[in-house]
């Protein structure tokens, strides 16, 4: 290994991580100004231009805030749950593909990489309830796994069904099987579906039930302070992107731009935009709709989506195999 | 493969500096008020690793049975051109007894959350 190839890999993490993060840190500050909108406010804008810098004053903010460790909890599972959580949100975007080649870690097993990595950020969120050992904490991490778990059924059965028609995991050969046309046309029931599925793996309101603020203070984040609560913070709202995208991936063509043989910044900013979009939808549902009941948010996904998705997931098939799509 | 590597080097080092950041530049003047378990302004009462409801042991079973589905559907799904007609009413064959044992756990109630059938 040589110098240069060293510092050149260096460079492509950093170029990945660094951009993550300030997207991240401005999703926040589009989120509040959104809402503000819809509100009738005008949203924070006394940072910085427009307000433009209010995510980076709030994070100096929490750099200069004590770090307390209540005495009773587990300490060492207590700091590293949160690190759990921001690790596996921030590593899936290793896999995630900005153009054609334009990728850290182009496996053939893509999609079943992602589903591992978000499977095991559901542990940051139980070592966290466990280990804070206060009641709210106990409560908000049951109910935010029982409902991870549940919608990562209807989430892998989703992606499933789009497996079925690409017939490969990479990552890559699913966004180029989308030139003809994208897969939101064909799929388009289990594209809805599919937004309200990551809207529930991600906490967002209206299924933001494990830290609904009036029952449980913040759930399982209760007894964090100063930057423990940065990374779950950053692990959340990294998630709400990386979902975006990944649902542009699958059912909008990801870095595809209808019509045109593109290649270079065009790709980029296609796969920016759709993302884009994905999330001002996720920031307008939010405004938007009430919270549901813990009983009907597990209804809706039980008995309600997952036998639409079991009944795809026997018609899919056999369309595919009727007309010979391969 | 290599910058995966450093990726996944790079984003601990990352998270673990962030955190060194903060321990560098926070006050720590720990007190024993300050270190209780907090709820809602009382002092805390009982132990807060408490019975929880059976349905959340319930969920994580039924979970473990559908992952388990959806996991051996993921190789049928990539080889869909390569299986001939009798791998393909082997699959469908699978989805129909799922189907049928999902009718049997929700008939059961075991998807069911509120109490209402216990009560009428």
């Amino acid at each position: 290994m040589t110098i240069n190839s060293t510092i050149n890999s260096l460079l492509e993490a950093l170029i990945v991580i660094g951009p993550l993060l300030g997207s991240i840190a401005y999703v926040t500050i589009a989120e509040r100004k959104i809402m503000g909108s819809m509100q009738r406010r005008i949203g924070p804008n006394k940072v910085g231009y427009y307000g433009l810098l209010q995510a980076f004053a709030d994070a100096l903010k929490l750099l200069v805030k004590e770090l307390v460790l209540p005495s009773n909890t587990d300490k060492i599972l207590f700091v590293l749950a949160p690190m759990i959580s921001l690790v596996c949100g921030l590593l899936v975007w290793t896999l995630i593909p900005y153009g054609k080649g334009l990728v850290i870690a182009d496996f053939s097993l893509g999609i079943v990489t992602i589903l591992a990595i978000s499977s095991v950020a559901a542990y940051g969120i139980i070592l966290a309830g466990w280990a804070s050992n206060n009641k709210y904490s106990f409560i908000g991490s049951l109910r935010a796994t029982a409902q991870l778990i549940s919608y990562e059924v209807v989430f892998g059965l989703i992606i499933l069904l789009v497996i079925f028609f690409v017939g490969s995991f990479n990552l890559t050969t699913i966004i180029e099987s989308q030139k003809a046309i994208w897969y939101i046309v064909p799929l388009f029931p289990i594209a809805l579906m599919f937004l309200i599925a990551i809207l529930a793996e991600s906490n967002r309101a209206p299924f933001d039930l494990p830290e609904s603020e009036s029952e449980l203070t913040a759930g399982f984040m209760t007894e964090y302070s100063a930057f423990p609560f940065v990374f779950f913070f950053l692990a959340e709202y990294g998630a709400i992107v990386f979902l975006s995208t990944l649902s542009s991936i699958l059912f909008l063509g990801g870095y595809l731009v209808p019509g045109i043989e593109s290649n270079g910044l065009m790709t980029g900013l296609s796969l920016g935009f759709k993302t884009s979009f994905i999330l001002f939808l996720f920031i307008w549902i939010r405004a938007s709709f009430p919270r549901l009941r813990y009983d009907q948010l597990m209804s809706s996904i039980w008995s309600k989506m997952l036998p639409i998705v079991i009944a795809f997931s026997i018609l899919i098939p056999c369309i595919v195999k009727a007309f010979e799509i391969y | 493969m290599n910058s995966f590597l450093f990726y996944f080097i790079l984003v601990p080092v990352i998270v673990i500096a962030l955190l060194g950041l903060n321990l560098f530049f926070a006050q720590s003047k720990p007190n024993e008020e300050k270190l209780t378990t907090f709820e809602c302004g009382f002092s805390p009462v009982e132990q807060a690793r408490q019975k929880f409801s059976i349905h959340f042991y319930l969920v994580g079973i039924l979970f473990l049975v559908f992952d388990l589905e959806v996991l051996l559907l993921f190789p049928a799904a990539v080889s869909m051109n390569s299986i001939s007609q009798s791998g393909f009413w082997i699959l469908l064959f699978f989805l129909i007894v799922l189907t049928v044992g999902f009718i049997y756990e929700y008939s059961s109630g075991a998807l069911n959350y509120t109490n209402k059938d216990k009560e009428s």
